[in-house]
């Protein structure tokens, strides 16, 4: 039975390709989907997961970065620096705003970061400095580009003039990019000279980071204490909470088309052999062979289609990045892994109405010419 | 392979209760013994197809009993009648019904696996068988690149595979054209009597009749008598031998519906000899209808 599987399946050559490329294009739109939200995610957390700090100190209540502001005052900075396992402390100024290049605005996390930062500050430098002085800028080279602007032209952060000294790879999130000015400008910008947003730490090499976060809790009042990893998830799950829900929902349309696609292929294919089916249950084939060889067709459309779905997104993936646009795809073992499960899960409900045609197929239509 | 028989006991079978009830085949007996090749002819609507459906395990009786071998078929549960049709009987359709997706070789083989023999041994049968129906150079064909006469005898292998004591044939020949109908029809009577396997024929082909030991009329459900239909060679009109009144010319007996016919008939015997070899007619056709 197992050969008639194989054979009933590539003996129309032209139909069974267009089963398993209409199989593969929707699987490649949940794929992609899943990629592009995969990529959002990562891109979220960039600069937190390139920060370079081991634990990030943030004002009690606050969790995350985006939308939010916190307030450390100056002493928790020497209080963090004398904590037990700590290497350095970089203080860093941070606020969401928007930065201005002729008609063009960027939402951006706009850094106020230390000349002397032993973290936080740009980790991929393709032209110019990484420390910005007053009065400079460093910016996303992906964004400078798309605006047409270079080192040395200006752009503004609410109406204050900033000329461009260093262009960063790498820090475009698909929700903004990240600034680095120096702290005085910063301040200048927002006022309050006595305060710090973030304390980013680095923890002494053979030093537990979760244990250096212990003593921070101990020994600094009011403060939040995470690791970065746990910062990040933060960062992730706000971003997620609030613009991805959209994702999802294109997600699970995704998943829905491919469902409907492959349902439709498998039941038009067994429908298109009901006769042959309806023979074989006349000479003596039991339904369950024939139940095994349409879940056998259907695993083997779905495997095919899921190939060809990585594959096709593989090769959007390398062409969105070769045309250096925004938006990133990543596919990561999970996505695979999930993928493969809703597929087997599509391909489990896709032969349900198939089974069923063959169950209800009265072996002695054969005799009347059915 | 030991005697056996098939045997009916007053099968009917009705469709539907009360008012739409429709009796498809009523009281029925026959028994079929080992290398018997039985006809059962009938117009449309007859019963043949129900009544071949019940041989078959396809279909239980409404009342009675098919016995082979002594097994009661039709107090057989409904899940163990697959492994009767696939073990014990063999089925050559009409329109052959070949699995469009396998090769010759494939098609005939996937039943004798389906009954459990080692892939191997079964396409190694399969060939065997095959090339003994003269199919040895189209093994690997697909049956679209198959004649009609091949894809019968494709059928054929398939229904021998199994070694069935049964053989059902629904209308064997109905796709066929004369020369390769009449082939088919020496092969199943080859196979029937060299190999001791029963032969049941559905058909309305009057060619088959030649190869059969018995020929049954099967008119609304039920077996009708057998009587020998004639020609009235001036008026055409179709006639029981029996009834009709005869006339001898030149050595031949004509039939006629009266004597009005005969007369004619008489008077000029050339013209109506002539007027039927125009026709394609024998001089007087002898057809065996059931008794009306």
């Amino acid at each position: 039975m197992l050969r008639f599987a194989f054979r009933n399946l590539f003996h129309k050559k032209a139909y069974f390709l267009t089963s398993v490329g209409g199989m593969a294009l929707a699987l490649m739109l949940i794929l992609s989907l899943d990629a592009i939200f995969n990529g959002i995610q990562a891109k979220i957390t960039s600069y937190i997961d390139h920060s370079g700090a081991d634990i990030f100190v943030s004002q009690s209540g606050v969790r995350n970065m985006h939308m939010a502001s916190s307030t450390l005052p100056l002493t928790v900075v020497d209080q963090v620096e004398a904590v037990a396992g700590v290497e350095s402390v970089t203080p860093i100024l941070y606020m969401g705003n928007i930065i201005a290049a002729g008609d063009d605005r960027y939402p951006a996390y706009v850094i106020g970061l230390p000349k002397e930062a032993q973290a936080g500050g740009p980790w991929q430098i393709t032209e110019g400095v990484s420390i910005p002085n007053d009065g400079e800028i460093i910016l996303d080279e992906g964004i400078a580009r798309t605006v047409g602007i270079g080192i040395g032209d200006r752009v503004k952060i609410l109406s204050k003039e900033f000329r461009i000294t260093g262009l960063s790879k790498g820090t475009d999130t698909f929700i903004n990019s990240v600034a680095f000015i120096s702290p005085h400008d910063f301040v200048g910008l927002r006022g309050n000279t006595e305060s710090v947003s973030f304390v980013l730490v680095k923890v002494k090499a053979g030093e537990s980071s979760s244990k250096v976060a212990d003593q921070i809790r101990a020994g600094v009042p009011n403060v939040n204490v995470q690791l970065r990893t746990e910062f990040a998830a933060q960062e992730r799950q706000v971003v997620n909470d609030m613009s991805t829900d959209i994702v999802v929902i294109m997600n699970l349309i995704g998943f829905m088309i491919g469902l409907a696609v492959m349902a439709l292929t498998i039941y038009t294919a067994t429908f298109a052999r009901r006769g042959e089916y309806g023979l074989l249950k006349a000479i003596g084939v039991r339904n369950s062979h024939l139940y095994r060889v349409v879940l056998l067709q259907t695993l083997i459309g779905v495997m095919l289609g899921m190939i060809l779905a990585i594959l096709f997104t593989l090769l959007v993936s390398a062409s969105v990045s070769a045309l250096e646009v925004k938006l990133t795809l990543q596919i990561n073992p999970v996505s695979l892994v999930k993928i493969s499960l809703v597929s087997l899960l599509i391909a489990g409900l896709a032969a349900v109405l198939p089974v069923r045609q063959i169950a209800q197929l009265e072996p002695a239509e054969i005799f009347r010419g059915a | 392979m030991t005697d056996f028989s098939l045997r009916v006991e007053g099968i009917s079978k009705r469709y539907g209760s009360g008012d739409t009830e429709v009796t498809a085949v009523s009281n029925i007996s026959l028994t079929v013994s080992q290398g018997e090749i039985v006809l059962i002819m009938g117009p449309s609507g007859s019963g043949k197809t129900t009544l071949l459906l019940l041989l078959g395990a396809l279909l239980k009786p409404t009342q009675g009993r098919i016995s082979l071998d002594g097994l009661d078929l039709s107090s057989l549960a409904e899940k163990a009648l697959p492994d009767i049709r696939l073990h014990q009987l063999g089925f050559v359709f009409q329109d052959f019904k070949l699995l469009s997706a396998l090769s010759v070789l494939d098609n005939v083989a996937i039943v004798a696996e389906l009954a459990g023999v080692n892939s191997k041994v079964a396409r190694r049968k399969a060939a065997s068988l095959l090339t003994e129906l003269g199919l040895a150079e189209r093994l690997n064909f697909l049956p679209e690149k198959l004649s009609g006469g091949e894809k019968q005898r494709v059928a054929i292998a398939r229904a021998l595979i199994n070694e069935p004591r049964i053989i059902l044939a629904d209308e064997p020949t109905a796709n066929l054209d004369s020369k390769i109908g009449l082939q088919i029809m020496r092969l199943l009577r080859r196979i029937a009597k060299e190999q001791g396997r029963s032969l049941i024929i559905v058909s309305h082909d009057q060619r088959i009749k030649d190869i059969a030991d018995r020929v049954l009329w099967l008119e609304d459900g039920r077996f009708k008598d057998m009587v020998t239909m004639v020609t009235d060679p001036v008026c055409g009109m179709a006639l029981e031998h029996e009834k009709a009144t005869s006339a001898v010319w030149e050595g031949q007996a004509y039939y006629f519906c009266s004597e009005g016919c005969k007369h004619e008939f008489l008077a000029n015997p050339v013209h109506f000899q002539t007027h039927q070899a125009a026709l394609s007619l024998p001089s007087a056709t002898h057809q065996e209808y059931p008794l009306g």
